[in-house]
């Protein structure tokens, strides 16, 4: 073994990616070469520097990635899950608006925002010059909302000069009855997975909060608890559930809220529900969370509902 | 670290293998699938976070990377061991990431300021500093040359260095990895630490 395989070899055996034979051969020669064993000495410095600098991830970030993660993937992948008995309470709500309108007969929701052209587009195409023919544009009233979804010649060849325009038509209607008619609740249940408007899921979950001893009332509340974007939402469906408390899968969905909740006032009040119903078995979660949360205010006030349990702050 | 939530696990399916819990993830079981994300989660992130330096990257790796195992499931056939397969995505990502900066060249974690060295992770590492004292003791001179000398790898040295170093896989699993033979990946280590070496030159 000489100088120049030695140096070759010096970062393998460092990583103990050497065979046995191998690194004893190495081992005798750095034994009898200086300027090899000097080498080696400086990978390992090397190494030793590099080893200072390694950084381990803090608790939080991972906890906002496990979040970020699973929020994306029910926000988005929703339908390539196929959930599995026992599902989660949530389960049949993460497939959104869809899932509820078959059952919804001749009832129509209004389709996204992005879907939609206004009337008032549809107006201005059908207005211009030659575009009359038999076409009554004293149909379009103003509670119809239309998209155009195809253009084409009526007849084959199109040498006629007779378009064929394919409307799609929403047609906006006021619909009232009593929140606990079944009809009307579905709507509303939908109404709170609206993506694209917090206002209206922030209403549908303040309605909804008188309906909680409905069972899927209470699995949109736990849903909405632990996956809204939105705070305020998530704070509004907390509330809703306060009279549920002592529901196991309650206070489950409020400890993975207390744990993972970006919000401190979210987490405040997931702490004041998780305790407004006396439960020895917090006693390690809360100590477990006083060490791992960074809000002031959070942690005092789990802090204070330790106490009020005549339990430790700290684990031993 | 919390404990876990009290009841938390008791929906979860019973403690599985992890062939018995991937072929649930592909029967589309969203609990198997945080159960799997879990076993590996933390070393991908600590890859992302020291290959990248950057938290705001880091995070959009471990998000793109299980997105892309949550869609593709379905196509591992068990003929690698699923940390290698999930890796290979994992890898692929980072590597994205690491040659986008080279084209861009982008700064590297420590730069210069009138001020002295300013290394931009310190914010994120402060929690670690407080942890350990002798943190605060770290040279930030020679935190500057080590983060230059790590720059001046090429994107596939720098992960092999880092699978090998930090990650400490051996060199056939990460030849496997990155779809090599565990002696080119050797090779790469080789020149890795040389470069480094030479770049570092007399600094301990």
């Amino acid at each position: 073994m000489n100088c120049e395989s030695v140096t070759k070899l010096i970062p393998l055996y460092f990583y103990g990616e050497l065979p046995p034979e191998e690194e004893d051969r190495l081992e005798q020669h750095l034994d009898t070469c200086a300027a090899c064993a000097r080498q080696a000495e400086s990978q390992r410095a090397l190494s030793a520097a590099l080893d200072r600098r390694e950084m381990q991830p803090s608790a939080a970030l991972l906890g906002e990635c496990r979040h970020g993660l699973m929020r994306a993937i029910y926000r988005h992948e929703a339908p390539l899950l196929r959930p599995v008995q026992p599902a989660p309470p949530w389960a049949r709500l993460h497939n959104g608006f869809g899932a509820w309108l078959p059952s919804l007969g001749g009832w129509r929701m209004p389709l996204g925002a992005s879907a939609l052209l206004a009337l008032g587009f549809v107006m201005a195409r059908l207005t211009t010059p030659g575009a009359g023919g038999p076409f009554n544009l004293a149909s379009l009233t103003p509670d119809v909302i239309s998209s155009i979804r195809s253009v084409q010649p009526a007849h084959e060849g199109g040498q006629s000069g007779e378009v064929r325009i394919v409307l799609d038509e929403t047609r906006q209607r006021v619909i009232s009855g009593q929140l606990n008619d079944s009809n009307i609740q579905r709507l509303v249940l939908a109404a709170a997975h609206d993506e694209n408007n917090p206002g209206v899921r922030w209403e549908s979950v303040d309605l909804l909060q008188s309906q909680s001893d409905s069972s899927p009332v209470r699995e949109l509340l736990l849903n909405r608890v632990a996956e809204d974007p939105n705070p305020g939402v998530r704070l509004k469906a907390l509330d809703g559930l306060k009279t549920y408390t002592g529901d196991p899968e309650v206070r489950k969905v409020l400890a993975q809220v207390l744990m993972h909740d970006d919000n401190p006032g979210v987490r405040i009040a997931a702490v004041d529900a998780l305790t407004a119903h006396a439960d020895d078995n917090m006693v390690g979660f809360l100590q477990g969370v006083v060490q791992k949360e960074d809000n002031t205010y959070v942690r005092r006030r789990c802090v204070k509902a330790l106490q009020d349990m005549n339990a430790s702050v700290g684990t031993f | 670290m919390a404990q876990d939530a009290p009841g938390v696990g008791a929906r979860l399916s019973p403690k599985l293998d992890e062939a018995n819990l991937i072929r649930a993830v592909q029967r589309g079981d969203q609990d198997a699938f945080e159960q799997l994300v879990r076993a590996y989660d933390q070393s991908v992130l600590r890859l992302a976070v020291n290959l990248l330096r950057s938290q705001e990257d880091a995070r959009d790796v471990f998000q793109e990377a299980f997105l892309r195992v949550f869609r593709s499931i379905d196509s591992f056939r068990f003929d690698c061991s699923f940390h290698t397969w999930l890796y290979r995505i994992v890898t692929n990502i980072c590597l994205d990431y690491l040659r986008k900066r080279k084209v861009r060249k982008e700064e590297p974690a420590v730069v210069d300021t009138p001020e002295g060295p300013l290394d931009r992770m310190n914010d994120f590492e402060e929690e670690a500093a407080h942890a350990d004292p002798e943190r605060n003791m770290w040279n930030r001179q020679l935190s500057q040359r080590i983060e230059g000398a790590l720059g001046g790898l090429t994107p596939r040295e720098r992960m092999v260095f880092e699978l090998r170093h930090y990650q400490g896989l051996r060199l056939r699993n990460i030849g496997e990895i990155l779809g090599t033979s565990e002696e080119a990946a050797k090779n790469c280590l080789f020149r890795a630490t040389q470069k480094m070496r030479a770049m570092l030159g007399d600094f301990q």
